[in-house]
This record gives C-alpha cells, sequence and structure tokens, in this order.
C-alpha cells in the first residue's frame, strides 16, 4: 500500500508539470499577434490553487517556484515577482484547506476569488512602487475577473478528470498515515 | 490518531518552512535583481527561451497550422461577399497598377540620370516567427534566426509591405522582436509629404498613436509614416503605415504590415549610417575631395 501511494504522488507529481508545460505551451502558439482589448483566465494559477486545496502534497512548494518562474520568463513578465505572490497565495491555502475541507464549494469559490484579486492586485501594486510600466487596468482587470470565472470549470476539470479529489476522513495519506 | 499527525507535522513544519522561506527569498531576489540589472536577467531570459521554444517547434508547428485552419474554414462563410469586395478592389487596383507602372519606368529613369547607388550594405535575412509573447500584456514574437546567423539587437523587421518591429533580445539560436505596438516601442518617423518629424509610440493596441509631431495642422488622416532614421538605429526610408485618426482626435498609424499573420519576417542587416563628423579635415587633408569624383 504504502509502495502503490508513493508511485501515486509521484505519478501525480509530474502529472502536474505535465499540465504546466501543456498550458505554457498553448500560450507560446504563435496566434495573437494582433493586440487584444482583452486578457484571458491565469489557468495555471486557478490550477495550482485548485491542487493545492484538494491535494497539497502533489504540488510542493519547490515544484509550483519553478513552474511560476518558468512563466514568469518564458511569458515576458517581470520575472520572480508574481511567482511569488502565486507560490505565497497556494501556501495559504494549503494551510486553509483543512477548514475548507468541510466547507460547501461556494465558501471555497469565495476564498480563491479572493486570493487571487490579493495575488494579482499586489502584483500590480508592487510594480507600481517598482516604477515599472503597467500594463492597462482593462486587461488586468478582465484578466482577474476571467481566473475568477473560470475556477469552477478547473475545479470540476481536476475532481473528474484527473482525478484529485480531497481527501476524505479515514483516508491514508502519502505516507501510509490517517489523516 | 491526532497525537501521531501532531508529531509528524512537528517534524516536516519548521523543514518545510525553512524550504517556503528559502524559495520566497530566492524569488524576490530575482524579482530585485531584474530591477536593478535588468539586461543581465533579460539575456538569461533570452537563453532560456532559446533552450526551450525551439525544441517544442515539432510539435507547435502543426498545432498552429491546424488551428489556422480552422479559422481560415470558418472564413469561408464570407465567401460569396469577400468574393464581390474583391472583385470592386481589383478594379481599382488595374488603375493604381497602370500608374505604378509607369512611374517605376520614370523612377528608373530618373534614377539612372542621376547616377543614384542605393545602399548596398541593406541586406536582409529572412527568419520564422516561432511563437508569441504567450499574454496580451506584451507584443512581441520570437524568431528562429539569432546571433549564430549575425543578428544584433536594434535592427529592423519587416515582412513584405511594411516595418514590424525591431530585435530587442538576441539568443544564440533566436532572438526576439519586439512589435510597433508593443507599449515599450518607440519608433522616430517622419510622415510624407509634409516632412513632419514625430514618434510612432506603441500603446498595446492595432493602431499605435503619432507623438511629438512637430505641427499637427500639416498632417491629414492617408498621409504616409516612414521610419526617418534619426538616432542611428533604424535605416531611413522603410514604410511603416497610414495616419489614420481615431475617434478622440488623436492620430494614429494604420500599419502597413498585416499583423494578423506574421509568419515570415525579414530582419534588415543595418550597420549603421556613417556621419561626416570632422568636416574641416576633408577638405583640407591632401587630395581635393572634387578631384576623384570627377575623374570617374
Amino acid at each position: 500500500m504504502n509502495d502503490l501511494s508513493a508511485t501515486r504522488l509521484w505519478f501525480m507529481r509530474a502529472g502536474f508539470l505535465f499540465l504546466a508545460l501543456l498550458i505554457l505551451f498553448f500560450h507560446l502558439l504563435p496566434l495573437e499577434t494582433v493586440p487584444r482589448s482583452w486578457a484571458g483566465p491565469d489557468l495555471i494559477l486557478a490550477f495550482a490553487f485548485a491542487w493545492s486545496l484538494r491535494r497539497p502534497e502533489y504540488v510542493p512548494p519547490l515544484a509550483l517556484a519553478l513552474i511560476f518562474l518558468l512563466f514568469d520568463l518564458l511569458l515576458q513578465r517581470p520575472p520572480g515577482l508574481l511567482a511569488l505572490l502565486a507560490l505565497v497565495g497556494c501556501e495559504n491555502l494549503k494551510s486553509r484547506g483543512r477548514s475548507l475541507r468541510d466547507a460547501s464549494f461556494a465558501a471555497e469559490w469565495f476564498t480563491v476569488a479572493m486570493i487571487t484579486t490579493l495575488v494579482l492586485v499586489g502584483n500590480r501594486v508592487i510594480l507600481a512602487l517598482a516604477l515599472v510600466p503597467l500594463p492597462r487596468l482593462s486587461l488586468a482587470l478582465s484578466e482577474l475577473a476571467a481566473t475568477i470565472l473560470v475556477y469552477p470549470m478547473v475545479v470540476g476539470v481536476t475532481h473528474w478528470v484527473m482525478g484529485v479529489r480531497r481527501t476524505a476522513p479515514g483516508d491514508l495519506d502519502a505516507l501510509g498515515h490517517r489523516v | 490518531m491526532p497525537k501521531d499527525r501532531s508529531s509528524s507535522s512537528d517534524y516536516t513544519g519548521p523543514l518545510r518552512r525553512l524550504l517556503l522561506a528559502v524559495l520566497i527569498l530566492i524569488l524576490a531576489g530575482t524579482f530585485l535583481l531584474w530591477r536593478i540589472d535588468s539586461p543581465r536577467v533579460e539575456r538569461f531570459r533570452a537563453q532560456i527561451t532559446d533552450r526551450i521554444v525551439p525544441n517544442l517547434d515539432w510539435a507547435m508547428a502543426p498545432v498552429t497550422g491546424t488551428i489556422n485552419l480552422l479559422r481560415d474554414f470558418q472564413s469561408y462563410q464570407r465567401l460569396a461577399e469577400q468574393n464581390r469586395e474583391l472583385r470592386s478592389e481589383l478594379r481599382q487596383m488595374q488603375a493604381w497598377k497602370e500608374a505604378a507602372l509607369q512611374l517605376e519606368q520614370e523612377n528608373a529613369r530618373l534614377l539612372d540620370l542621376n547616377n543614384v547607388r542605393l545602399d548596398p550594405r541593406l541586406t536582409f535575412i529572412t527568419g520564422v516567427v516561432l511563437a508569441d509573447s504567450g499574454s496580451p500584456f506584451r507584443q512581441s514574437v520570437l524568431l528562429n534566426v539569432g546571433a549564430r546567423d549575425g543578428l544584433v539587437d536594434g535592427w529592423a523587421t519587416m515582412d513584405g509591405i511594411g516595418l514590424v518591429g525591431r530585435i530587442s533580445g538576441v539568443a544564440k539560436n533566436t532572438s526576439r522582436v519586439i512589435l510597433l505596438t508593443d507599449a515599450s516601442s518607440r519608433i522616430p518617423a517622419t510622415i510624407q509629404p509634409s516632412g513632419q518629424r514625430a514618434i510612432v509610440a506603441g500603446d498595446n493596441s492595432a493602431a499605435p498613436p503619432i507623438d511629438f509631431i512637430e505641427n499637427p495642422d500639416l498632417v491629414r488622416p492617408g498621409d504616409r509614416v516612414i521610419s526617418s532614421g534619426d538616432g542611428g538605429v533604424f535605416p531611413a526610408g522603410l514604410l511603416i503605415g497610414q495616419v489614420a485618426a481615431d475617434p478622440g482626435g488623436r492620430l494614429r498609424v494604420r500599419l502597413a504590415a498585416d499583423y494578423e499573420r506574421l509568419e515570415f519576417l525579414r530582419v534588415l542587416r543595418h550597420y549603421g549610417t556613417e556621419t561626416v563628423s570632422d568636416s574641416a579635415r576633408v577638405i583640407s587633408n591632401g587630395l581635393p575631395p572634387i578631384a576623384p569624383a570627377v575623374s570617374q
């Protein structure tokens, strides 16, 4: 049992990495060379939040930091800042995971929306303090709204397609302990 | 077993917190380093991109092709309407073609009469667009030519018709082109026929505004905007687009290059225009400057 769950743990960690690379791949496809007036959701942020709430052991901080930093570097964002804020947001959600386990989905959605807002607004505030030229407000707001709106879908995919579910009372965690 | 759980979290807790603190410090350090010494971190970014993106090319090309095919399929629905538009446009174009041919002949004759030698050093390399910036906040594309092909920061890139952007960030196999629409793009331009100098400043919209026009009254929508070559970064005389006024009355450039489909881009080799800096020595130095010109 212990051996099996360890295999599954590493399999799911690799799965998250693969998911991140897939999202990055579709970001980089040379399809959008005309400026748009709206921005799509930050999918990797939504997936990281959903996984952090459900199975924190599948998304260790080191993997999250590496993935977010890679996104920052390849998507021409100021490197490190959004990665830092997203990592702190994920860790915050992990610490809330136990209390949110018995709550309804609405409560979870509200918490995630709050954290997303804090991360994206914090990103903008720090950029402004560091005197980095800011992107247009309409773009940033549409990204925030899209990320919050897409979260239930991301949770659905996480739950039913990828099989990442909350641990129920009585389940064994990765190390064979009762949670 | 609550006791068991608390003891295990006592064991992993401090380690985990330490790792998290280290990660946060590293990320914050990266951001500070970027803010302080941006060129070095941007070079690092270009190298990382250079390592990763060309390896994805085998998968990106077919997926991009398929998606473009589907988009084309959608546009087939408007085929009849487009056909009618194209036919009327074609009729206008035939008149223009006649005029262009006559002008071309006249131009060739005049050039011949004047013995004009166009700049022979302005050659180009053509690259394929590998990837875009990946986010709606930045407007740039990645080309598959780089330092290996002798590219230098600041060179101009064009599609077949007009200026597209400038090279900013060269790695070994790839280079990044900042498009004219990006918020950080500033290109010195001349507006013809009035000859006004201006700056085409990107603002993340499809038609970048024109700033710092000396006398806006002399500029009319429909005028041609070409690069002026001021500052020695760009070759002069590259077509950028046409002046257009937006509903707010602000002058913008309707870009000549086809931004909908950027597939192949030309990078113009440009080694800077040599300026005559020390005119006194040119005149007083040995041979009279007129003599060789006359002997030719």
